[in-house]
């Protein structure tokens, strides 16, 4: 080992002995492990190892001395970090090198090793020194993260996959869609359109997208009921439901639209856009209209005869002789009951196909409501020998709505009041104002409504069970006062219990504002 | 009375017949005009007292015949009695100028009365 005295280490010889012990200790406290090879020997054998070396490895010294490093790769022959080694020993150069070790036991570390040679003077390699720490720990955690990320790249991947599935499925619903959708910026700016939207307005995606709507098709969507609703109706009212807008387009001619109009107030990157859904309904109106005038004719043919019939027969009832049989007065009698029946099911097959398509026109002009109601009375009374129809209280001299309308619902209530009461004898009709609202009660003191038919006598065609015998109809007249009352912005209800009779409300606001909404 | 004349124009043959037979009864002399065409010569020809006039006709209908009649300085007073089966003939006979409205089917008895007073006005 005369070598180390070109080391640092000076040694005299009279300490010398004591001296290699020192450095042999220090040796020994290294936690790294440090062996020696001799390159001058066949193999580079280890002919030094010191403590951590025995510690990191597991071997005892005299199963260390003498072998070749490789050793402590055991069957794992295949690393790179061999080849590197080999490499450095063939050159004389230092290397570090991170490989997998064996400990005796079979325990597998990572050994971090630095070698490097030791030359003389002519620079021949006489040793190498190894110089080995256990980056076990180091190692593993490192390939934890790398396992850790590995396994967070792949979810993401997943994830990034099934955002864009889900992106893929939205788009091909957004496409798939019978309506027209756009999507703007805040400015009014075309982010997106759906293909119904190209398909409708005969429009490319390229001529849309990116462009302000205003300018869109030139200036054929700057529309003064569509920038109304933009600039001044929804940022106050979000989101616009059902808002009706018609354009006439220079190519695609007159489009009546509805328009649902979101705007996004999430925060985030989405804010603020608007997205408006557009439902094409000229065809339907159209159609609406023609059904309309189809039964507006049907009605009017059928009236025709019918006005011809009515008077025959009230003429036989003027011309009936002296000497007539009762049987033939009834029969007459009843001729007539049944064609005004005829009558008013022709009325109420107009009006319930208007209401239902919401096609009811409000001829709204103020009149005076208690006098109207008054008359209506007297109209119903004339016509009613069987009930006494008594009118109390007062509700106003000034309503602004549609008078006939309102008259239509009186004279349903009153005639329901008669017919559903047969015994009974007395009407009642009670006006009064509550509130900022007027109120008309008709009570009868027929044979009542039970509580869970209450709901549903206000609906289509709904009849309540024993009624539907033993007075017949077609169910309509009672949707049709409940949906004349909502146009006007009011509430029609029952009060009722079996055998107590029943009284039907409505109330209608006074004031103007209310009125209007509807 | 009985020397009062009434023109009565509508297109249904039913309705024309019925209107003459009941009208007559209450000793009115008739002119049933069932062709509207025809209703302004039988006005020259005849003058009646009172018109009751229809307004769904072929060709010429009630409200147009009215408005024609309003703008007539000899026939702009004369009393016409719109009958109709259409939903918004109480308007439509309004806004042309009807002296009155009754919507079809009507009720004899008012429908006379109705006559009566027109003519004794």
């Amino acid at each position: 080992m005369h070598s180390l005295n070109n080391g640092k280490f000076s040694f005299s010889n009279d300490t010398v002995k004591q001296d290699l012990q020192i450095l042999i200790q220090a040796l020994d406290s290294s936690i790294s492990g440090i062996i020696l090879t001799d390159n001058q020997q066949p193999d580079n054998p280890i002919i030094y190892c010191n403590r951590a070396f025995e510690r990191i490895t597991g071997y005892q010294r005299q199963e260390i001395i003498g072998h070749n490093c490789r050793f402590l790769q055991k069957e794992d022959r295949n690393q790179k970090e061999r080849f590197m080694l080999s490499q450095a020993v063939k050159d004389g150069a230092e290397c570090v090198v991170e490989m997998r070790n064996y400990q005796k036991n079979g325990t597998l570390f990572w050994n971090e090793l630095y070698m490097s040679p030791i030359k003389d003077e002519h620079g021949n390699v006489l040793f190498f020194i190894g110089v080995q720490n256990d980056i076990t720990r180091r190692k593993k955690a490192e390939q934890e993260l790398l396992h850790q990320q590995d396994i967070m790249e792949s979810q993401i991947r997943e994830r990034t996959k099934s955002l864009k599935d889900s992106e893929d499925y939205l788009s091909s619903i957004v496409q798939t869609v019978r309506e027209s959708l756009v999507v703007l910026n805040p400015d009014f700016k075309v982010l997106s359109v759906n293909d119904h939207f190209l398909k409708t307005f005969k429009v490319s995606r390229e001529e849309t997208e990116g462009k302000l709507l205003y300018e869109l098709g030139n200036g054929q969507w700057d529309i003064p009921k569509l920038k109304e609703l933009l600039e001044n109706i929804l940022p106050t009212n979000n989101p616009v439901e059902e808002f009706e807008v018609e354009h006439d387009f220079p190519h695609i001619g007159k489009k009546l639209m509805l328009l649902n109009a979101h705007r996004i107030e999430l925060e985030g990157q989405y804010k603020d856009r608007i997205l408006i859904a557009i439902e094409d309904i000229t065809d339907r109106r159209e159609i609406e209209r023609r059904k309309d005038d189809f039964l507006s004719i049907a009605s009017h043919e059928l009236k025709t005869p019918l006005t011809t019939i009515k008077g025959y027969v009230q003429m036989m009832q003027r011309l009936l002789p002296a000497n007539a049989s009762d049987k033939y007065k009834d029969i007459l009698r009843k001729t007539g009951i049944y064609v005004e029946r005829l009558n008013n099911l022709i009325a109420e097959l107009l009006d319930m196909s208007r209401i239902q398509t919401g096609n009811i026109e409000l001829h709204k002009e103020t009149f005076d409501f208690d006098s109207a109601v008054k008359e209506a009375v007297e109209n119903i009374q004339s016509a009613t020998k069987t009930h006494q129809i008594n009118l109390q209280g007062s509700a106003t001299n000034s309503y602004t709505g549609d008078e006939s309308h309102i008259v239509q619902v009186i004279n349903n209530l009153l005639s329901n009041a008669i017919k559903y009461a047969p015994e009974s004898g007395e009407v009642l009709v009670y006006l009064s104002r509550v509130s900022n609202f007027l109120k008309v009660s008709v009570s009868d003191k027929g044979m009542g409504i039970k509580m869970e038919d209450q709901k549903k006598i206000f609906e289509r065609f709904y009849r309540v069970g024993e009624i539907q015998q033993r007075f017949p109809g077609m169910g309509i007249g009672l949707y049709v006062c409940d949906q004349i009352i909502k146009n006007h912005g009011g509430t029609l209800w029952v009060e009722s219990e079996p055998g107590r009779g029943a009284t039907f409300n409505f109330t209608l606001p006074l004031d103007e504002r209310t009125s209007d909404e509807q | 009375m009985s020397n009062k004349t009434i023109l009565i124009c509508d297109d249904d043959e039913g309705i024309l017949d019925m209107l003459e037979l009941v009208l007559e009864e209450t000793g009115y002399r008739i002119i049933p005009v069932q062709n509207s065409l025809h209703i302004y010569d039988e006005i020259e020809k005849q003058h009646p007292d009172l018109i009751l006039l229809d307004l769904w006709m072929p060709v010429l209908s009630g409200d147009q015949i009215l408005k024609n009649l309003r703008q007539n300085p000899e026939t702009k007073d004369l009393p016409v009695i719109i009958i109709s089966a259409s939903r918004e003939g109480e308007r439509i006979a309004n806004d042309a100028g009807a002296s009155c409205f009754l919507a079809k089917p009507f009720d004899l008895d008012t429908l006379v009365n109705r006559v009566d007073e027109m003519i004794a006005a």
